[in-house]
C-alpha cells in the first residue's frame, strides 16, 4: 500500500481538496439533514426525536403538494422552453446567413450576466396588475388587465418568463459550441446528395448534439429543482407559485420548524437523485452513455 | 425562385433574432431608465417609459442608504478571490484526472459527477451550523472556501486538459520537470480560453450570488453588494422609491455588463463557444 | 473499505453528539442566567465606570443609521467613561427577521456576532424571553417607570418579568384626504364607528362612480398584518388562541366580527387592490383614487417620503371603533431589547443612552427637526415630560396644519389590547395569511378562509406553545 501511495500520492493530492471539502460541506450536511428529519427542534433546544411524524404530515399539508406541484411545472416548462428556444437561437447565430453576429450574441447573452434577484424586482414591477407595463400595453390594446401575480391560476406564469428569460442564453452557448463542433462538410455532403434544410437538420444536427442536450436537460432539472429567487421575489397569493426549495426555506428560516424543513429537504434530495438516475438509466437503455 | 426563398428565409431569420434582442435587453434598458427618474415622477403604465427630469441624484442616495464601497468591497473580493481560487484547484485536479493513471480514477470522477446531483442548498441548517464550528460567520471566506473545488468546474477543465498533448508532457517530464511544474507551464498555458471562459462564468456567478451570503453574513457593512441593494425595497420601516431601488438594481448589474461586454471586445468572437464539447 | 466507512460513519456520529451536547450545555447555561436576573448592581447614569474599547451592536429596524447619529453624539459627549466605544448598527428589513437571525446565532453557539441590543416587537420579546436571550431589565426599570406613559412595557412584560425598554409606542390611526371627503359630502367624523366608516366608503363609491375608493387591499401578506392582526381583530377582541394555547379562530366570535366586516368592505368594491409599500400604491393616492388608511402611526413616514401631489391634504384621527366593543385601535409597541451575550460589557453604557434619548428634551427635539430635514422617520417620545413640551404640539404642514404629534399622543386612548402572542404566532400568521390571500385573490369566500384557518392551525400546529 505504501508503495502505490508514494507512486500516485500527486494526482491523490491534486483531487484531494475537492472530496475534502465536498465531505466537510456537502456530504455532511446532507446526512445531518437526514437525522433532524425524524426530529422536532426550533433550533434552540434539544432535538426531539419523533419518527415519521414529520413525513406523515407532509402527506397532509397541501403547501407541500402544491409546492411540489409548482415545481414540477417549472422543471417541464423550464426544459421545453429553454431547450426549444436555446435550440432555435443557438440556430440563428449559427447562420450563415445572419449578419450583425457580433451584436446578436452579445445581446443575447445579456440576461444571463443579470443577477436574477435584481431582474425580478423589475419584472414584478413590469406585471404588477395595476401599474405595470405589461398590463398597460395589453390594455392599449384592447386586451384584459391580467392578474399575474395576484390570482394563483397565473402566478407561476411571471416566475417562469423570469427563470427562462435569465437562463437561455447560458443554454444557447452551450448548444452554439456544440454547433461549431459540427463539421460543415457533413451539410455540404448532405446538400450534394439532395438533402433539404430540414431533412439535414433531423438528420444531422440533432443526431450529434444529443451529448449535449442531455447535459443540458440534466442540468436545467437540478437547477429547476433548486429554484429559490425567483419565486421569492415573485410571490403570488397563497402557495400559488411556491417552490418546493423556496417552502422548506420558510419552515427553516422564517418559523423555524427545523425536522420539518429538514424533512422537505430529503425529500428534495431524493426527487432530484431519482430523475438525475432515471435520466441516465434511459440513456444507457438507449445506449448513448 | 431560390433567391425570393432564401431572402424570406434571411427576413425570418432577422426577424427573430431582433425580436430575441430586444427582449433581452429591454428589461435591463427600463431599469436603468427608471434608475434616472427623479423621485416623485411617475412610474406607473406608461409613464414608466418617459423621464421627464433625468437624475443621477438617485444614486447618490444610495450612499446614504447602504455602505456601498464596503458592499462594493466585499462583492469584489469574494468575485475575484473565489473565481481565482476555484479556477486553480479545479483544473489542478482536471489535470489529474485527465493526465495521470491511477487506481479508482474512473470510478472517483463519476463520483464526481454524481456529486452535482446533489444540491449544496438541501443541507443550508446544518451547513450553517458548520461554518459556525469553523468560525466563520460573518466572514467573506465562508463564501469561498466551501467552492474552492466545484464538480462542474473540474468536469469542464477535465475536458480541455484532455486535449493537450501528451508528448508535451512527456517531453517536460524527460527534461526533469516536476509535477506541480509541468502543470503551471505546460498545462495551463495551453488551456487559456477554457480558463477565460470558466473564469468569466464562475465570475459572474459569485457576483450575482445571493442565497449564500444572506446566510452567513450579518453585518451591512459584510454583505456584498446583491443583498445589500435587495434589503432596500421592502421592510416595515424603509420605504425606499422605485428608481432608487432601481438605481441599486443598476449599479449590482452595471459591472458584469461591463466586464462582460469588455470581454467580448477583446476576445475573438466565438470564444464562449467551445463550452462543452462531446 | 468497509473499516474506513465505519470509521467515518463513528467520525460523523460523534461529531453530531459533541454538537448536541454542546448545544445542551448551552441551553443549560442560559436558564439560570437568566432566571438568575441582570448581574448589574445599577450604576447610575454618570457613574466612574470606564467601558472597554469596542462597538455596540445594534439591530433596528426603520434606517437605523439615523438613530446612529444620536446614539454616537451621546457618546462623543462621554468620552470620560467610554474612550474607545462606538455604535455600529445592522439595518432589518423587519422585526421578525432579527429575532430569527438572533435566535439563529444563539443555537449555532455564536456568542461573538450576537448584537448587544435588538428591536422587537411584542412577539420577539416573547419568543427571545422564553429562549432565555434577553436580559431582564424589571428592577432598572421599575425605578423610573413614573416617568414614562402608562402601558408602556405592557407588551414586553413576559410573566411578571420586563425584558424590553420602550422605544415607540404607537397607536392605530385613520389617515383621511381632506379635499377628497369634502368633494363628495363626507364628514369626518361619522367615521367614528366601523359603520359609518363602511358608510363612508359607499358614499364614495356611488358618487365618484367608482373611481374613488375607500382604502386599499394589499393582495400579499400585509394585509393580514396590518388589517388582521394590527387592525380590526384586536379592535374585535379577536382570539386565534384561547388561554390554554387551543385554537379557537375558527369559533371565535371576534374573529368574525373583524374579518366579516373586512368581507363586507373587500366585497363591495370599497378597497383598491395594490401592493402595498410600493410605488403604485403611492402613486394611485397620489392619483386620488384612495381616500383613507386604516393603519398605524408609522405610515405617516411613508407618506411624506413618497406622497408629492396630496401633501398637505391629509389629517388624521383616532382609528374607528366597532360599536359593540367600543375600544379604539391597539397601539403597536417596540422595545430596544439587551441582548445576553455572555460577556454584556456595555449594558449600563447603553442603558444611559436609551434613557437620555428618552429625556433629554432638547436634544432629541434638535435630533428629530434633523430628522424631518433627511426625511427621516421618528416617532413620539414615550416620557410624560417630553410629550407634555410643545414641540411635540407643533403643526404638520403635510398634515393641513394639524398636529401630527400630537394627534399620535392622542390615539393611544382608549387602546385595545393586542392579541395573545405565543411562540407559534410567526408560524400561525404564514397560515392565516395564506387563506386570506387565496381569499383576496376570489379564490374562496371569507367562511371558508376562516374554517380552512382553523382547519390548518389545528393540522400543523395544534396547540400554542405558551411563554
Amino acid at each position: 500500500m505504501t508503495g502505490a501511495w508514494k507512486k500516485y500520492r500527486i494526482p491523490y493530492l491534486f483531487i484531494s481538496p475537492f472530496f475534502v471539502l465536498f465531505l466537510v460541506f456537502q456530504l455532511i450536511p446532507v446526512v445531518w439533514t437526514l437525522y433532524i428529519s425524524f426530529t422536532e427542534w426550533n433550533g434552540l433546544g434539544k432535538p426531539v426525536w419523533v419518527g415519521w411524524d414529520n413525513y406523515r404530515l407532509m402527506a397532509q399539508d397541501y403547501m407541500v403538494s402544491d409546492a411540489l406541484r409548482n415545481t414540477v411545472v417549472y422543471w417541464i416548462s423550464g426544459v421545453a422552453i429553454i431547450l426549444l428556444l436555446a435550440l432555435l437561437i443557438a440556430l440563428s447565430l449559427n447562420s450563415p446567413r445572419l449578419r450583425f453576429k457580433r451584436f446578436f450574441k452579445t445581446t443575447t447573452f445579456l440576461p444571463y450576466v443579470c443577477a436574477s434577484v435584481a431582474m425580478g424586482l423589475i419584472f414584478g414591477m413590469l406585471f404588477d396588475e395595476n401599474a405595470g407595463l405589461i398590463n398597460e400595453i395589453l390594455a392599449a390594446l384592447g386586451g384584459p388587465r391580467v392578474p399575474w401575480l395576484t390570482k394563483s391560476a397565473f402566478a407561476k406564469i411571471p416566475v417562469v418568463i423570469l427563470f427562462t428569460w435569465r437562463i437561455i442564453p447560458w443554454f444557447t452557448i452551450i448548444l452554439l459550441s456544440g454547433l461549431l463542433n459540427i463539421s460543415r462538410e457533413y451539410y455540404e455532403a448532405a446538400t450534394v446528395d439532395g438533402a433539404g434544410t430540414w431533412r439535414q437538420f433531423f438528420s444531422i444536427t440533432l443526431p450529434l448534439l444529443r451529448h449535449i442536450m442531455f447535459f443540458c436537460m440534466l442540468t436545467i432539472t437540478v437547477d429547476t429543482w433548486k429554484m429559490f429567487n425567483e419565486p421569492y421575489i415573485l410571490a403570488g397569493p397563497g402557495s400559488s407559485n411556491t417552490s418546493l426549495f423556496q417552502l422548506m426555506y420558510q419552515y427553516a428560516f422564517q418559523t423555524f420548524k427545523l425536522g420539518y424543513a429538514s424533512a422537505l429537504s430529503v425529500i428534495l434530495i431524493v426527487i432530484l437523485l431519482s430523475i438525475s438516475v432515471a435520466q441516465f438509466v434511459i440513456r444507457r437503455r438507449q445506449g448513448e452513455v | 425562385m431560390m433567391a425570393r426563398r432564401s431572402s424570406l428565409h434571411s427576413a425570418l431569420l432577422h426577424g427573430f433574432m431582433l425580436l430575441v434582442a430586444l427582449v433581452c435587453i429591454f428589461p435591463v434598458l427600463w431599469m436603468s431608465l427608471i434608475a434616472l427618474k427623479t423621485v416623485g415622477e411617475r412610474v406607473t403604465g406608461f409613464h414608466a417609459l418617459t423621464i421627464s427630469q433625468p437624475t443621477l441624484e438617485n444614486f447618490r442616495r444610495l450612499f446614504t442608504l447602504i455602505p456601498l464601497w464596503s458592499n462594493l468591497f466585499n462583492s469584489l473580493f469574494t468575485t475575484i478571490v473565489g473565481t481565482g481560487t476555484t479556477l486553480f484547484f479545479c483544473s489542478l485536479a482536471g489535470f489529474a484526472f485527465a493526465k495521470y493513471r491511477f487506481p479508482g480514477r474512473n470510478g472517483l470522477f463519476y463520483f464526481v459527477i454524481a456529486t452535482m446531483m446533489i444540491s449544496a442548498e438541501a443541507g443550508a441548517i446544518p451547513l450553517f451550523i458548520i461554518m459556525r464550528r469553523l468560525n466563520l460567520i460573518n466572514s467573506l471566506w465562508s463564501l469561498i472556501i466551501p467552492r474552492i473545488a466545484t464538480a462542474v468546474g473540474i468536469f469542464y477543465l477535465r475536458q480541455y486538459i484532455l486535449d493537450v498533448p501528451d508528448e508535451l508532457i512527456e517531453a517536460a517530464r524527460i527534461d526533469g520537470a516536476g509535477d506541480f511544474g509541468i502543470f503551471r507551464r505546460i498545462v495551463l498555458p495551453n488551456i487559456k480560453p477554457a480558463l477565460a471562459s470558466w473564469a468569466s462564468i464562475t465570475a459572474i456567478v459569485r457576483w450575482n450570488d445571493f442565497f449564500w451570503p444572506l446566510l452567513f453574513l450579518n453585518k451591512n457593512s459584510k454583505y456584498t453588494l446583491m443583498v445589500s441593494v435587495s434589503m432596500l425595497p421592502v421592510s416595515d420601516g424603509l420605504a425606499t422609491p422605485w428608481p432608487i431601488i432601481l438605481a441599486g438594481t443598476t449599479l449590482v448589474i452595471l459591472p458584469a455588463v461591463l466586464y462582460y461586454l469588455g470581454m467580448q471586445i477583446f476576445q475573438k468572437s466565438g470564444s464562449f463557444a467551445g463550452a462543452v464539447k462531446g | 473499505m468497509p473499516g474506513k466507512q465505519e470509521a467515518e460513519l463513528s467520525a460523523r456520529e460523534s461529531d453530531m453528539k459533541k454538537t448536541l451536547v454542546a448545544l445542551l450545555l448551552t441551553a443549560a447555561l442560559l436558564v439560570p442566567l437568566s432566571a438568575g436576573g441582570s448581574k448589574e448592581a445599577g450604576k447610575g447614569p454618570g457613574g466612574s465606570k470606564v467601558y472597554p474599547e469596542g462597538d455596540i451592536l445594534i439591530w433596528a429596524t426603520g434606517q437605523p443609521q439615523f438613530r446612529k447619529m444620536y446614539y454616537q453624539a451621546f457618546l462623543d459627549r462621554h468620552r470620560d467613561i467610554a474612550p474607545k466605544v462606538n455604535i455600529e448598527v445592522v439595518s432589518l428589513k423587519t422585526m421578525a427577521e432579527g429575532q430569527q437571525k438572533l435566535a439563529m446565532y444563539a443555537l449555532s453557539g455564536d456568542y461573538k456576532s450576537l448584537p448587544e441590543v435588538i428591536m422587537l416587537d411584542t412577539v420577539g420579546v416573547v419568543e427571545l424571553s422564553t429562549a432565555g436571550l434577553l436580559q431582564d431589565v424589571t428592577d432598572y426599570y421599575n425605578k423610573i417607570a413614573d416617568q414614562f406613559v402608562d402601558g408602556a412595557v405592557a407588551d414586553s412584560t413576559v410573566k411578571g418579568r420586563i425584558f424590553g425598554l420602550p422605544d415607540a409606542v404607537r397607536p392605530q390611526l385613520l389617515y383621511y384626504n381632506v379635499p377628497i371627503l369634502k368633494k363628495y359630502g363626507i364628514d369626518p367624523a361619522g367615521m367614528s364607528t366601523f359603520d359609518g366608516y363602511y358608510q363612508a366608503g359607499r358614499q364614495l363609491k356611488e358618487k365618484s362612480g367608482g373611481e374613488v375608493f375607500l382604502s386599499y387591499v394589499d393582495p400579499g401578506n400585509w394585509t393580514w398584518r396590518y388589517w388582521g392582526r394590527r387592525g380590526l381583530m384586536p379592535q374585535a377582541g379577536a382570539r386565534i388562541w384561547d388561554d390554554q394555547g387551543n385554537i379557537v379562530i375558527g369559533s371565535d366570535p371576534g374573529t368574525k366580527l373583524a374579518l366579516n366586516f373586512f368581507d363586507k368592505l373587500n366585497t363591495e368594491g370599497l378597497l383598491y387592490k395594490t401592493r402595498m409599500m410600493q410605488q403604485p400604491i403611492y402613486e394611485a393616492t397620489d392619483s386620488g383614487k384612495i381616500a383613507t388608511f386604516y393603519i398605524g402611526a408609522h405610515w405617516a413616514e411613508f407618506m411624506r417620503k413618497n406622497l408629492t401631489r396630496t401633501a398637505g391634504e391629509w389629517r388624521v384621527m383616532n382609528a374607528p371603533v366597532f360599536k359593540e366593543v367600543g375600544k379604539g385601535g391597539a397601539p403597536v409597541s417596540t422595545f430596544f431589547c439587551l441582548v445576553d451575550t455572555k460577556t454584556n460589557e456595555y449594558t449600563e453604557l447603553f442603558k444611559m443612552l436609551w434613557y437620555d434619548f428618552q429625556t433629554n428634551i432638547d436634544l432629541r427635539n434638535a435630533w428629530v427637526a434633523e430628522m424631518e430635514k433627511l426625511k427621516g422617520p421618528y416617532s413620539n417620545p414615550v416620557s410624560k415630560a417630553m410629550l407634555a413640551h410643545p414641540f411635540w404640539q407643533e403643526p404638520s404642514p403635510f398634515f393641513d396644519g394639524q398636529s401630527f404629534r400630537k394627534a399620535e399622543g392622542d390615539g393611544l386612548a382608549n387602546p385595545s389590547k393586542n392579541m395573545m402572542v405565543t411562540a407559534s404566532d410567526a408560524e400561525a400568521d404564514i397560515i392565516i395569511s395564506a387563506e386570506l390571500e387565496k381569499y383576496i385573490a376570489g379564490e374562496q369566500s371569507m367562511t371558508q378562509a376562516i374554517a380552512a384557518m382553523d382547519r390548518e392551525l389545528k393540522l400543523k400546529v395544534k396547540k400554542a406553545k405558551l411563554p
